[in-house]
């Protein structure tokens, strides 16, 4: 076996790699970039090498000093994590010729599968469904539209070279098939230097289904079962599962020996995923691409099947045979994960970056909860790479149970400082139509069309938020009554009643409860029934973990001033409380209007100010561009909301802004 | 005897509708409680004793003794606890005579005060007046400065703590601006000496009274008031809160809360809360948060002088007032109005036996004619002033910075500091590299080479803590994330420090 390895990757994935590759007894070398000098992935190597400056094209993307950093440690091969490098024929072929091994697929099969017309023919030829459609070069719009009658419509044109959603259109009709042929041409020449296109069938209620399967250098070949990853917004999965909620056993052994036949038909060494596109309507599964590399996801595979992927990944590339066959792949419960992301929910998903103020992912227990991770507590989130910064994996023996545990997690899982999804991730694991496993890759942007909002979330169990409100303002009041110095024979003496009150916007629901003292924490009357809730929760913990008559619970906590957060299973609650008196006077108090902002631009993110593109004195029509801030490797376009004339520029080219900070000011 | 009850009953019922109850309503319509409804929520349920409830006002002049005498005279006062400690109040009615202050409404304040000082109790004004009652002329002048006597004779031997919740207006301002700490309420109480309609006859600037004087602008345009809450519901709740951190007098040591978060706490994300980079800032509140017990800090004037942070927090149960550069704001450095502000946190900690820690990361003094023409040397020399007669515990913890006079300043060991820590991020040096090699290296200013070189020498030399702790300036160098455990353990041993400024009538700081 190989006895040192070079990870050419940051972050979560080359953290997983060491782990499996220290467990194999492989000594890891990890390269960083200057950015990356305190991430953990460096602090977990054995050894580490500094590959240049922040920019990935600098660092992570350089292959001579990825190679040079080999040679200088005498690591004898190279996993190259997912993106980057990790599907570069190039680097590939280069490692071979210096005698490094790659842990991954050969760079033929890198190059035939990363070219989407010619993968398509290769998958046609080993009689792999594909979506009907012309593979060949258009010659104009008017071709086009005569190619896509012929397909049917709605189809979908698309940039050959294109990923993540560029170079992308849909049409429904003839006119919307000339129109989107020329833009996508248009595009793909300026996004990609290649304005090859190609039309096929756009299929509908679309399900994004991949098979990963795993081949070693002796032709062996096994499909580790289906992943279902169906829940994406704007292109970028958000929940992985496996197996499928849709897959049934003649279904996924007809997707998986095709996507074996496809990895043979390349000689496919290495793990591997062959991404389907399965109609919900029809249950017809169409290939899309082959991905030459381990998935972001890979780890949901893993808890159904017991494997590892990456421990597979070396074994093959050290020449070793597959340990099991076809016959040993079994299904053993589900698995779910979510990926946890650096972005703000509330403010359609702009990533965040800056200071792990704390960063306390929930336990992991083995067969339950897995966290894979780069970060730290007290680390920073930089703003030149990928805004993932951890993925939370449950399993369960249903798919339920895989459910009921990745809401627990979700709770329990501390980020301050920046924000995550995890509001929204908590959000998607209760609604009913993702508990129904009756969706498609339109899911959120149909259930969630104008964004999210934590108020959309509806809790299915008040009554547990207002009991420990109380618990918890009961618990700074005693604390505040125990304090020294008090009148002999006239000490403070708490009473048992209090108004809990939740605000919700300007409305102020009052929930009257009586809360009493008990050993080991509150009970609390609310509304005629009787809530035990015990918890060794300590004064000033975000941090809840309790029981509430007997059944447990994990929620967060924030206060600030007189006002208590509560944040659980994706909804915020915001609550006072105080005596029924005060809640009296409370209601006297005139509700204060929110200052007009509407007369400022301010940064809705921190990131670096790279133009203000309007000055002083000049009239803006609603839409044009006022600024771009760049943040993680985002260009992010600012435009006026309305027809407005600016008054003041607060802020410069090239400052650094932090969140809210006032950029230009409107007459 | 059960008519003279009754008769009691009645007018008690009277003096506690005030102005009536259409002022009242008119109180309430303005966003304001009443001067009884604010003492209801200050104190704890039923322990106010409300005295003078049948004082009545002495005027003849202008019909006001025509006028429906309301007993009271506008002013509820008397004492009470919170959380079980004595307190004394003083609420201000605005629905009598609009809470001006008239001779005998001046007596009761003054006899409040009075008993307060002998049984060694905090005062707690609640005011809302429209100021002196001009049918009363000179004895409502008397009156106030009456009171004024009493809040400098108060002054460090009880707290005093002014909560605004109305107008203060004109002399009415002196009494609350002697006191320890104001507090004001956004949008229904303002402060000023003259008032927006004399501001445009004579300065012709055209002004409303909450730009001139309100609750915003005072926390962070004058500095004059401490802290701004949204309303009385929210003043009065964190007023409560504010009080469990002081001592009832001077011959008391601060009282304790016991708490679950254990001293010797530890918190790894510390370690790398300083940025390698010593340009990039970070932000010293988390420090302090994570530091204090239950991660509560009570923050001091917030919005005033950002580039230092003063508030209370607790260790090991016990207050303690927190001093810190702020890096995020103006890289932490001191100027007039942080100095200021510090100088006089320290003077009251100082007072009031509450010892003091600090969180030193400070490039210097702010430079520029705006602070010299200010008079930064006088203003920057009361905090060095403060510190240096501060006799209370003080803990100080170098994070980065402490360069020049301004390490001098921030409680170092020469000011008496009695512990003095530094992480290894500290860099104690008479200035930063650069400008330092610029200075001792001139005749090599032309080699960028060389200047670099020598820079990264000096930087190598002093821009660590070794070289202070050599000369014992520092007394331990430590680890970040034992913060907390270090901080706890040296109160804890300094908790029966004795130390005794030489006798004098009082030192000369300079004002």
């Amino acid at each position: 076996m190989f006895t040192k390895i070079l990870i050419a990757n940051r972050g979560e994935i080359a953290c997983r790699v060491i782990k499996t590759a220290r467990k194999m007894g492989i000594k890891t070398v990890a390269v960083y970039s200057e950015a990356d000098k305190d991430a953990l992935h460096v602090d977990l190597a054995d050894e580490a090498v500094c590959i240049g400056p922040a920019a990935s094209k600098e660092s992570y993307l350089v292959m001579d000093k990825i190679i040079a950093a080999c040679k200088e440690t005498g690591a004898q091969a190279v996993h190259p994590g997912y993106g980057f490098l990790s599907e570069n024929a190039t680097f590939s072929r280069r490692l071979e010729e210096e005698g490094i091994k790659f842990i991954g697929p050969k760079h033929y099969s890198v190059a035939k599968m990363g070219d989407k017309i010619e993968s398509k023919k290769l998958a046609i030829e080993a009689k792999v469904n594909t979506i009907p459609g012309y593979n060949d070069a258009i010659a104009g719009p008017d071709e086009a539209v005569k190619i896509a009658q012929g397909i049917g419509y709605p189809v979908m044109i698309k940039a050959s070279a294109g990923g993540g959603g560029k170079g992308l259109r849909v049409a429904y009709n003839d006119a919307e098939a000339h129109e989107g042929f020329s833009s996508c041409v248009n595009e793909a020449r300026n996004s990609f230097g290649d304005d090859r296109v190609f039309i096929e069938k756009y299929v509908l209620e679309p399900r994004h289904i991949e098979i990963q399967v795993l081949g070693d250098s002796h032709g062996n070949y096994v499909y580790l079962n289906e992943r279902d990853c169906s829940i994406q917004r704007r292109h970028q999965k958000v929940i992985e599962e496996a197996p499928s909620p849709f897959v049934d056993p003649e279904m996924r052994k007809a997707m998986g020996e095709q996507a074996v036949a496809l990895a043979r038909a390349v000689n496919y060494e290495s793990a591997g995923t062959v991404e389907f596109v399965v109609s919900g309507a029809t249950k017809e599964f169409y290939f899309l691409e082959m991905n030459t590399r381990l998935q972001v996801e890979h780890p949901v595979t893993e808890l159904i099947t017991g494997l590892d992927l990456v421990e597979q990944m070396i074994r093959v590339a050290y020449g070793e045979k597959l340990p099991l066959s076809q016959a040993d792949v079994k299904i053993n419960g589900w698995a779910m994960e979510c990926r946890i992301n650096a972005e703000d929910p509330f403010r359609g998903f702009l990533p965040s970056t800056g200071r792990l103020v704390k960063f306390q992912p929930p336990a992991e227990i083995p067969g339950q909860v897995r966290v894979d991770t780069g970060v730290y507590d007290g680390g920073e989130i930089s703003m030149y790479y990928d805004s993932m910064i951890a993925k939370l994996i449950v399993h369960g023996a249903t798919r339920e149970q895989a459910v009921a545990r990745m809401r627990d997690a979700l709770n329990a899982f501390v980020i301050r400082g920046i924000s995550s999804n995890i509001p929204f991730q908590a959000a998607l694991m209760q609604h009913p139509v993702f508990h129904s496993g009756i969706f498609d890759t339109g899911f959120i942007p149909k259930h969630y069309p104008t964004g999210f909002d934590a108020s959309m979330v509806p809790h299915d169990d008040p009554a547990l938020l207002v009991s420990v409100a109380a618990f918890v303002y009961r618990s700074f009041t005693d604390r505040s009554a125990s304090i020294t110095g008090q009148l002999q024979g006239h000490e403070r003496k708490v009473s048992d009643k209090w108004m809990v009150i939740r605000l919700k916007g300007e409305e102020k629901e009052q929930h009257p409860v009586v809360a009493r003292p008990i050993a080991g924490g509150y009970h609390v009357e609310y509304k005629g029934e009787q809530y035990e809730i015990l918890s060794d929760w300590q004064l000033g913990e975000s941090l809840f973990r309790g029981t509430c008559n007997g059944e447990e619970f994990t929620l967060q906590i924030e206060r600030h001033k007189t006002k208590y957060s509560l944040f659980h299973w994706g909804t915020r609650a915001d609550f006072m409380v105080m005596s029924a008196r005060a809640a009296e006077l409370l209601a006297l108090m005139p509700e204060k209007p929110a200052p007009d902002l509407s007369k400022f631009l301010m940064s809705p993110m921190p990131g670096l100010l790279r133009e203000v593109a309007v000055k002083v004195g000049q009239d803006v029509k609603a839409g044009e561009k006022l600024a771009v801030i760049e943040a993680m490797k985002m260009e992010n376009i600012l435009k006026a909301e309305q027809d407005c004339k600016v008054k003041k520029i607060s802020a410069a080219a090239g400052e650094s802004l932090s969140v809210d900070q006032i950029i230009i000011e409107f007459e | 005897m059960h008519d003279i009850i009754r008769q009691l009953e009645k007018k008690r019922e009277m003096a506690r509708l005030g102005g009536g109850q259409k002022r009242i309503d008119s109180q309430h319509a303005k966003g304001k409680l009443t001067a009884r409804e604010r003492i209801e929520l200050l104190l704890d349920p039923d322990s106010f004793e409300e005295w003078d409830l049948f004082k009545e006002h002495r005027c003849t002049d202008f019909g006001m003794d025509k006028a429906e005498k309301t007993p009271g005279d506008g002013v509820v006062v008397g004492y009470g606890t919170i959380n079980g400690r004595l307190v004394f109040v003083f609420s201000q009615d605005f629905t009598v005579f609009g809470g001006s202050l008239s001779e005998t409404h001046a007596e009761k304040i003054c006899k409040v005060m009075d008993h307060a000082m002998k049984v060694g109790a905090p005062v707690i004004g609640l005011n809302d007046s429209g100021g002196a009652r001009i049918q009363e002329g000179v004895a409502s002048l008397g009156g106030y400065a009456d009171v004024f006597q009493r809040n400098v004779m108060a002054s460090g031997v009880v707290p005093q703590i002014s909560m605004i919740m109305g107008p203060c207006a004109g002399g009415a301002v002196y009494s609350p601006s002697m006191t320890d700490f104001i507090f004001m309420v956004k949008d229904s109480s303002y402060m000023f000496v003259t008032g927006p309609e004399v501001v445009k006859t004579v300065t012709h600037e055209d002004v409303t009274a909450e730009e001139l004087g309100g609750a915003v602008t005072h926390t962070s345009k004058s500095g004059v008031a401490d802290l701004a809450f949204e309303n009385d519901v929210e003043a009065l709740s964190m007023l409560r809160r504010f009080m469990n951190y002081l001592p009832a007098n001077n011959r008391e040591k601060p009282p304790v809360t016991p708490t679950e978060d254990p001293a010797d706490r530890m918190d790894h994300s510390l370690d790398t809360l300083v940025p390698d980079n010593a340009n990039k800032p970070y932000d010293m509140k988390e420090l302090i948060i994570k530091v204090v017990d239950d991660n509560d800090f009570f923050e001091i004037q917030p919005d005033y002088a950002k580039n230092i942070i003063i508030g209370f927090g607790r260790m090991d149960g016990n207050p303690v007032g927190i001093v810190a550069n702020q890096p995020l704001v103006l890289a932490g450095c001191l100027d007039i109005k942080s100095s200021i502000k510090a100088a006089r946190f320290v003077r009251f900690c100082d007072a009031f036996n509450i010892p003091v820690v600090t969180f030193v990361d400070v490039p210097g003094f702010m430079p520029g004619t705006t602070q010299e023409y200010g008079g930064i040397i006088k203003h920057g020399a009361k905090l060095l002033y403060a510190y240096a007669e501060c006799t209370v515990p003080k803990v100080t913890v170098i994070t980065r910075k402490a360069y020049g006079g301004a390490y001098d300043v921030m409680s170092s060991k020469h000011l008496r500091g009695d512990v003095n820590l530094a992480w290894p991020s500290a860099e104690i040096a008479v200035m930063g590299p650069k400008g330092a090699v610029e200075i001792i290296f001139r005749e090599e200013k032309n080699d960028p080479a060389k200047l670099a070189q020598r820079e990264a020498e000096y930087k190598e030399k002093f821009a660590n803590p070794f070289v202070a702790g050599a000369r014992g300036f520092i007394d331990d160098v430590i680890m970040p994330h034992a913060t907390r455990k270090r901080i706890c353990r040296s109160l804890a041993m300094l908790r029966d420090k004795q130390l005794d400024n030489p006798w004098r009538k009082h030192g000369n700081i300079p004002l």
